[in-house]
């Protein structure tokens, strides 16, 4: 059979009807999602081709809504049904397996025991109630979190429940939820994490960095992160009470939603909308008057956008709330109220780790995706925003102090 | 005696287990545990009402529009706000979109997979599976592609997402063909819910976790643009429920007609009622407010609901209307006879009641046949009596309807709800260019009002969704959530009396304690 010359996928990818051209198409669109050149497309062509089995993964719901399982199914390229079928083995996912009770609980041990999977986690980590909070199969959550994480290669947290605990973490956080990373460092896990951002997090990112870990963990799992654009972020958790570093990829919070915003050139020009449903937001004008937090929050939600890149929540009439922050809740509330920080452009808390420009699969990276596709370098318009009148503006109606820390 | 026991329940939302005592292959007594605890309630205290809006729908990532819009309705209520014609509209459309994507979701890849076999489907006669389709009137595809991909995937020996179930059970018992043909509309309905949660993010801006419906009305201004992208994709769904759902249902339903004998459960129903006609009365929905006890129907009020918690994981007073409820979570340890849920024991008129398209399909049959009209005189609309007479006439149980209290009732009440619903979405899009052509459609509504008491009462695919919502000085000083599921999972109350999952479980047949598959059907036939 073919499969010795082109590995499982590629037959797979054949078989359903994906043909070379299209399937270069997809890679070039996943080596710009991942902020390389196009020249990398035939290196990642290449490195899923080789692969001669699915990559088995376990995909892991904590205190989650399913929102991001969700927000999977709503993949646009390639559609869900291909992820499923031909590049992940996703041996345990709650939300759309077969199996159920035992049956299903078996995959979890069968696949950790075999080794060399990747771990994707939605929710947060429940550690309310001495661990109760959250029980599967009569287990801990917290448990079956933490032997997972110990036997995988990787691990993605995806989505702002897994990333820090995110609206659970709201005070008083009854249910004592905390992030993925937060808990693996207090119980001394090293499993490599990245985080994926927003409630829901996008598909689009989560395919992004199944094809980097599909294109690195054969080698060296070790080098996971190594190879892999970061930028990190510290905060300090409130149930550890540890300093947490975070690590996300570039190409997701590279710029902030404000550099790239559409409506961009409307803030520039001091048009706002003051009001719902008015004839200001049937013109597309800046939301920024109604509580926008796109300057403060870095994600690449206006590039990605929603639901096959049809629509964001900016597009659809509503201001940003910034679930692609820390602590989003708390920072963010009341959303419809401005914070007082008006820094723009800057990385807010955000450090490139040293490994960073380093590249995947040996390709030389281009970091064109933040900035060459914002409206940022499509240039200023008029005299700029009237900065000092929305400083007014903001004091008047009751701004918030402070930013996304 | 034996148990059998799932845990945990796959392919819903959330953490569900659910344990069952067996005597001579039929369940006896069954016990129904919520497995998490979040703590939404209490996140929300301090915060102000728009922030409700946006924090409270993230309790449910499948059904985050009807939260949305009960919470919304709460503050709207609270602060004397009545929302826009144009703001009504097109809440209608965004909550039609995310219960035709729920429902086909459910169908297709969250319950199939209890009778449809995939495995099976690879020894189906390709020709025979065309002459199937078109002898049932059902969607035909690409069967033999299908078959291929199939036999590739499980040659390569890893079945990802279908490995370790119950596939050797003798209740899967379709022919090959009709595996092939659901299993060709299971990857097809993929493609059709993400264009379905597409309206979604059109006037959204995303699914999940919707943008635009805050209190007052909407902040979607909709341009003829956006209709047009709206409308299309309406059609496209609807066409695939004509054309899939509803004959697939019907070609099905033969096979596994035993199913029409139990799981019926409490025979309570409750329905809260969604989508809104002109002058947003609850009694006058499209789907209508009501109370079903067996097939008598009469009217309720969120004033009817009480919460016990003798049995769950709670040291909150027992028997409290939300409006005076609280939630102090106290673990105790799983233990049947005492506390063994997250879940309360929620009440309606002190019964037992479930909730959900059966309940809904029920109360609007009836109130059809009591002289209501439901639909509101729409054309072109199929109302839920017609969609249910014409159904039970196609199993050849006409005038039956006591045999929709029932697993397979509760099955195809789901599909039928959404053939209605299809079919309003298209009202609903002419209403809306009416409107905007007339010139005056509005949108959103204010208030300056900042303390009051209120309730927003509604409907999520899966069942009845109520917020009540306390706010003072511009802040939230009490929030209470009876979400659509705590109706159907609920535990046993003070009484002792079971929840209405519960209680559909008992006397149903269960051939094997170490693959209840009976009772699995049982438990996704409420989408949990």
């Amino acid at each position: 059979m073919a499969q010795e010359a082109h590995g499982a996928i590629y037959d797979l990818l054949a078989v359903r009807g994906v043909s070379r051209r299209d399937f270069l198409k997809y890679c070039s669109f996943v080596a710009a999602m991942l902020g390389l050149s196009e020249a990398a497309a035939p290196a990642i062509a290449a490195a899923v081709e080789k692969g001669s089995k699915l990559k088995p993964a376990l995909w892991l719901n904590g205190g989650s809504c399913s929102g991001c399982t969700e927000s999977m199914a709503q993949v646009d390229s390639p559609d869900v049904a291909t992820i499923v079928l031909e590049i992940l083995s996703l041996n345990y996912f709650e939300t759309i397996m077969a199996a159920a009770g035992e049956y299903a609980e078996q995959n979890i041990a069968d696949t950790i025991a075999a080794g060399g999977y990747l771990l994707i986690y939605e929710g947060a980590v429940m550690t309310g109630e001495d661990g109760n909070t959250l029980l599967v199969a009569g287990k801990k959550g917290i448990d079956v979190l933490q032997e997972a994480a110990e036997g995988a290669d990787a691990i993605l947290a995806i989505g702002a429940c897994a990333v820090d605990g995110g609206w659970l973490y709201g005070y008083p956080n009854p249910a004592g939820a905390t992030g993925v990373q937060a808990y693996l460092d207090k119980v001394k896990v090293k499993t490599p994490v990245v985080n994926l951002p927003c409630c829901p997090t996008s598909p689009e990112w989560v395919v992004a960095m199944v094809v980097q870990w599909l294109l690195v963990a054969d080698d060296d799992p070790a080098t996971f992160l190594a190879k892999t654009a970061l930028r990190q972020r510290t905060y300090t958790d409130r149930y550890t009470g540890q300093n947490v570093t975070l690590n996300y990829p570039e190409y997701v919070v590279g710029s902030t939603i404000h550099d790239n915003c559409p409506r961009r050139g409307h803030f520039e020009n001091g048009d706002f909308v003051t009001e719902f449903g008015s004839e200001e937001e049937a013109k597309g004008y800046c939301l920024y008057k109604m509580g926008c937090k796109g300057p403060q929050t870095f994600t690449q939600c206006p590039i990605t956008r929603w639901n096959r890149s049809v629509s964001w929540c900016v597009a659809s009439g509503a201001p940003c709330i910034g679930c692609g922050g820390l602590n989003w809740v708390d920072n963010g509330t009341p959303f419809f109220k401005r914070l007082s920080s008006m820094e723009t452009g800057d990385t807010l808390g955000y450090v490139q780790p040293g490994s960073v420009g380093a590249v995947v699969g040996g390709v030389a990276a281009a970091a064109l995706i933040a900035h060459g596709l914002g409206t940022k370098a499509a240039g200023r318009m008029g005299d700029g925003p009237p900065v000092e009148e929305m400083k007014v503006y903001d004091r008047k109606h009751g701004a918030k102090k402070g930013g996304d820390k | 005696m034996a148990r059998a026991i799932i845990d945990p329940i796959t392919r819903i939302e959330g953490h569900l287990r659910l344990e069952c005592e067996v005597e001579n292959g039929k369940v006896v007594d069954a016990w129904v545990s919520g497995q998490l605890y979040r703590g939404m309630e209490t996140v929300l205290l301090d915060r102000s009402p728009e922030d409700a809006f946006y924090i409270s729908q993230r309790i449910c990532g499948v059904c985050p529009i009807s939260h949305s819009h009960a919470s919304a309705q709460a503050t709207e209520n609270a602060l004397g706000i009545t929302i826009p014609e144009g703001g009504r509209l097109v809440r209608n459309l965004l909550e039609a979109a995310q219960f035709l994507h729920s429902h086909i979701l459910w169908f297709y890849h969250l319950t199939a997979l209890d009778y449809v076999s995939p495995v099976n489907a690879l020894s189906a006669n390709i020709a025979d599976t065309y002459s199937l389709a078109q002898a049932a009137g059902t969607r035909p595809a690409d069967f033999g592609a299908v078959a291929t991909r199939l036999k590739a995937f499980v040659d390569n020996g890893q079945l990802s997402i279908f490995s370790n179930h119950y596939w050797d059970h003798p209740g899967y018992v379709l022919p090959p063909e009709l595996d092939l043909i659901a299993t060709a509309h299971y990857l097809e309905a993929l493609e059709v819910q993400a264009v379905a949660n597409e309206i979604v993010a059109i006037i959204a801006g995303k699914f999940s976790h919707p943008m635009t419906s805050v209190p007052g009305g909407t902040a979607f201004v909709p341009t003829v643009e956006k209709i047009d992208d709206i409308l299309y994709r309406f059609i496209r769904v609807k066409e695939f429920v004509d054309t899939a759902l509803i004959p697939d249902t019907l070609a099905i339903a033969p096979f596994i007609i035993d199913t029409a004998g139990y799981g019926g459960g409490v025979g309570n129903f409750v329905s809260w009622g969604v989508f809104e006609k002109s002058g947003l009365v609850p009694e006058e929905r499209y789907l209508p407010r009501g109370f079903a006890k067996g097939l008598s129907v009469e009217d309720v009020s969120p004033d009817d609901v009480t919460e016990y918690v003798e049995h769950s994981w709670y040291s909150s007073k027992s028997g409290l209307n939300p409006k005076d409820g609280e939630t102090k979570v106290k673990f105790t340890g799983y233990d049947e006879n005492a506390q063994y849920s997250y879940g309360k024991a929620v009440r309606c008129k002190e019964l037992s009641t479930e909730s959900g398209p059966l309940a809904r399909m029920v109360v609007a049959y009836l109130r059809e046949k009591g002289g209501m009209d439901v639909a509101g005189g729409a054309e072109g609309v199929r109302t839920p009596a017609a969609l249910i007479d014409s159904t039970l006439e196609a199993l050849g149980v006409a005038g039956k309807p006591e045999i929709l209290v029932s697993l397979l009732g509760r099955v195809a009440a789901r599909n039928l709800e959404a053939a209605y619903i299809a079919d309003l979405a298209l009202v609903w899009v002419n209403e809306l260019v009416a409107a905007l052509k007339g010139g005056d459609a509005k949108f959103w509504e204010g208030s300056s009002k900042k303390d009051g008491k209120g309730v927003g009462a509604w409907e999520a695919p899966r069942g009845s969704v109520a917020h009540w919502e306390g706010i003072s000085g511009g802040k939230i000083d009490h929030y209470q959530v009876v979400a659509p599921t705590t109706w159907n999972i609920a535990p046993r109350d003070a009484g002792g009396v079971r929840g209405p999952m519960e209680e559909s479980l008992v006397g149903s047949p269960c051939v094997d304690v170490e693959k209840p598959l009976e009772q699995l059907r049982i438990a996704h036939s409420f989408d949990p």
